[in-house]
């Protein structure tokens, strides 16, 4: 029994000591950088008895989430990982999952796309699967990813969620960044998260026999509208989620007295003029820059996202209300707008929210990049002056001089 | 459900009156010097017909019998006479059109074929198989009363043997099942149903055309793990094994997976409209092989994955055609059992009369065709005892006799049909390689090593 202790460790061996105490049944890997020690650490856990989980050691990444598929159909908890490239392969079971309600948790150790050829990190590959219904939550430090894991089960697999959940960690900075991580022991989170409750809703099961997945569709009559139902219950479950998230952090910080931001962190954002929008670990350089910019009198705050999807519209909507230019850094590109994917999403809320203030889309950490203190302050520099100069037509590339 | 029963069979076509099956039942010792069958020659020899008692359903001989000395057995079927109670009366050959009893004057009998109780010895020593013993109602006896698990109404194509496959595998694998039916003919004629309804009556589900293996594979670990013993059972086309389907099916085999895999193969995407896959047999037409100037059909040959499969060395490999439906039944059973050791694998050459274009009427005859050409062969495979042949056919009709039954192959030129023949040919050859090395190995083994 794993007893609460402290350890050094890093982000994929916190994501596999994650799912080791969430107890799953069944682990898929398929290795693949920067995620392959994580795959490497469950595989060993499981073959040192510290997980008791069938070990599926499959032959690429759609088996991964395929034979996942049919566990949790059969009710298994279930766990997996991966980036890049096998996300891009695993993306056909990948983009069925949560239609299919399954409550699997998965890690994605992001990573930029090729070409050209890269195994650094970067957000783009979660970024590329973003709207087909996983929840997507991403980490900033060591701690949340292996607190995070641990929620998401209980987010996943809540009745009124029942969808699958990306816990997604920036690949070399959190995979492989070393730190003091504090390890809950295995009874607090048995409490935590309670029964297993998989397939209560879809199952393939003799016991209970059903067809699952019958074919739906056609110009009229009863196959669309049930097709409607699925995906109107699919949008609920995801709004359901924004809920669910809350709550269940809430609950992680009155059992284990860590707080995390569910939806979307406000630092130093009350008195601000302006703040920049950050997403995943850059945010502790960024929040360095934002001290330093206070120091210096500016009047900056900082605005994390943690939950990308579903967009938590409203408590961005609160954020931004509190500012007057926006400066948003993404570590992925869109290549619809010409600026970054967190950033549209901004000037989303911002309609929504009746507030047409500037926006700066600024695009870094490509590929591995840096994304330094002095980065992010060229970043406040900047979002400062749009104030009176408003936002240009064109992206900054943090990266491009450096 | 009443009984059925097994009966001998008699194809002319491949007489050659030899008279060895009349040789062999004379020296029975029930038979007193006298054959129980008669094989009548045409003058010319160009024709032949059988007298052998069929066994007849409703028996005139044992009506006609005025002293209960003829009776038919409730459970095999088998007319029987009996000596101490027969008057001699012949009424018995008064009602029998068929030459199936005759007196035997010397011996002071009515002769009559018993079947040799199972086991004809004259269908035994005939070796051009124009006699053959049909086990299908023993079959039936076995499987009458299961359940069809399926539901009625399924809507395949008239005279398509998937539906008669699946219905027949599932009664036989039963209940404690999980079916994967990936898109494609099976799943489209409404085995997973259709806004909500099913078509089975067990669990079933579409898995992704690719990763039917790897699906069941979640599914029969989950409950292994639990102590539950449910049979994984995919019933998927060609294209979702041999093409896009095949890495997820080679990875499973390669980790010995407990899956029921059973491919129907009608070579080809017939469930979309009848296009090339990579089972399609060389020259045939489909829908992105055509027929023009400048293409005639598919240009090359296909994938052989039941060999594919065997090289992954599964628990059990076999081959199998609805026409055989007793070889089928058998190697059921044995990939049932082997199911439960690792992978299970049955490809099953299933004719198309959509895609293929022939009548709907004449699919088991297309079937059985396809094995008395060598164009299919019926074998199977366990790692112990290696490849061996189930239904060899030492003396093939020509192929040519298989390919006119098609409109896909309406077009072949004659080099065509001559690579279709060498191949047939080959592929046999190379068979037969891998069923000598086996019966090597049996032999090598029985041998005693040194000092044992």
């Amino acid at each position: 029994m794993i007893t609460a202790k402290t350890i050094v460790c890093d982000g994929n061996e916190a994501a596999a000591w994650g799912a080791v105490l969430s107890r799953p049944d069944m682990v898929a890997v398929y290795p693949i950088t920067p995620q392959s020690s994580l795959a490497e650490y469950l595989s060993q856990f499981i073959a040192d008895g510290i997980l008791d989980a069938e070990l599926l050691d499959v032959e690429g990444e759609h088996s991964v989430l395929s034979v996942l598929h049919g566990a949790a159909l059969a009710g298994a908890r279930t766990y997996t990982a991966t980036c890049g490239q096998g996300l891009a392969f695993m993306f056909e079971p990948y983009f069925r999952t949560p239609p299919l309600r399954l409550p699997i948790v998965t890690s994605l150790v992001t990573r930029d796309g090729i070409t050209p050829q890269c195994v650094w990190g970067g957000q783009q590959d979660a970024m590329t699967v973003k709207d087909v219904g996983w929840v997507h939550m991403y980490c900033e430090t060591v701690q949340e990813v292996l607190d995070t894991l641990i929620m998401a089960y209980r987010i996943a697999e809540h009745r009124q969620v029942m969808l699958p959940v990306n816990v997604n960690h920036d690949g070399n900075y959190l995979s492989y960044g070393v730190c003091r991580m504090e390890l809950p022991g295995q009874a607090e989170v048995d409490a935590f998260l309670g029964p297993k409750d998989i397939n209560w809703h879809v199952a393939l099961d003799p016991d209970r026999p059903m067809a699952v997945d019958p074919l739906t569709g056609g110009a009229g009559g009863p196959g669309p509208a049930l097709f409607v139902s699925y995906r109107k219950g699919l949008c609920d479950g995801m709004q359901h989620a924004l809920r669910v998230i809350e709550e269940v952090h809430d609950e992680w910080a009155l059992r284990f007295g860590r707080r995390w931001a569910p939806l979307v962190e406000e630092y130093k954002l009350d008195d601000a003029d302006f703040a920049i929008v950050t997403i995943g670990s850059m945010t502790g350089a960024a929040k360095d820059a934002v001290d330093q910019a206070r120091a210096r009198g500016e009047r900056v705050g900082l605005i994390k996202v943690k939950t990308f999807r579903p967009f938590p519209i409203e408590a961005m909507v609160r954020a931004v209300s509190k500012v007057e230019a926006l400066g948003v850094v993404d570590r992925a590109v869109s290549f619809g707008w010409n600026s970054g994917p967190l950033h549209q999403e901004v000037l989303g809320a911002l309609y929504y929210g009746r507030r047409p203030i500037p926006a700066i889309s600024f695009i870094g950490g490509l590929a591995g990049a840096d994304l330094t203190v002095g980065h992010f302050r060229r970043v406040i520099e900047q979002t400062a002056a749009a104030r009176w100069t408003g936002p240009g037509q064109a992206p900054i590339w943090l990266n491009e001089n450096d | 459900m009443g009984n059925a029963f097994n009966t001998i069979t008699f194809d002319k076509g491949r007489c050659d009156g030899c008279g060895d099956c009349m040789t062999v039942c004379a020296k029975l010792p029930g038979s007193a010097g006298r054959s129980r069958l008669s094989v009548i020659v045409a003058p010319d020899r160009s024709d032949f017909e059988l007298a052998i008692c069929r066994q007849c359903g409703q028996p005139k001989c044992v009506m006609n019998c005025p002293a209960g000395a003829l009776a038919k057995g409730e459970q095999d079927g088998i007319v029987r006479w009996e000596g101490a109670k027969c008057v001699g009366c012949l009424l018995c050959t008064v009602g029998c059109r068929y030459g199936g009893i005759v007196p035997h004057a010397e011996a002071r009998q009515m002769s009559k074929c018993d079947q040799c109780e199972g086991d004809p010895a004259c269908v035994t020593v005939c070796k051009s198989g124009a006699l053959s013993f049909n086990r299908a109602g023993a079959l039936y006896n076995r499987v009458g009363n299961l359940e069809d698990l399926f539901a009625p109404g399924l809507s395949a194509c008239q005279g398509c043997n998937s539906e008669l496959l699946i219905r027949h595998t599932l009664r036989h694998v039963g209940p404690e099942t999980v079916v994967a039916t990936p898109p494609g003919c099976i799943a489209g004629m409404g085995a997973v149903g259709y806004n909500g309804q099913t078509g089975t009556k067990v669990p079933v589900f579409h898995p992704l055309l690719t990763n039917t293996a790897s699906m069941l594979t979640g599914i029969r670990r989950t409950y292994k793990r639990r102590g539950r013993d449910v049979t994984a059972l995919a019933l998927a086309g060609d294209g979702g094994v041999v093409d896009v389907g095949f890495q997820s099916l080679s990875g499973a085999a390669e980790r010995g997976e407990e899956l029921l895999f059973i491919c129907v193969d009608n070579e080809g995407y017939m469930n979309t409209g009848m296009q090339r896959s990579g089972s399609t047999s060389y020259g045939s037409w489909t829908s992105t092989t055509p027929v023009g100037k400048r293409m005639h059909g598919k240009s090359r040959d296909s994938k052989d994955m039941p060999l594919m499969m065997m090289m992954h060395r599964c628990e059990y490999v076999a081959t199998a055609s609805l026409g055989f439906m007793d070889d089928y039944y058998a190697k059921l059973d044995k990939a049932i059992a082997a199911a439960k050791r690792g992978m299970a694998y049955i490809h099953v050459y299933a004719p198309c009369p959509t895609g293929w274009r022939f009548p709907s009427s004449a699919t088991i005859e297309t079937c059985r065709k396809s094995v008395e050409t060598n164009f299919v062969t019926l074998w199977e495979y366990t790692p112990d005892a290696g490849l061996r042949f189930t239904r060899p056919v030492d003396n093939p009709i020509p192929v040519e006799e298989y390919l006119r039954l098609f409109g896909k192959y309406r077009h072949l030129s004659p080099e065509q049909v001559t690579h279709i023949r060498q191949t047939t040919v080959d592929k046999v050859k190379h068979l037969k390689m891998h069923a000598r090395a086996a019966e090597e190995a049996r032999q090598a083994n029985d041998v005693p090593l040194k000092g044992e």
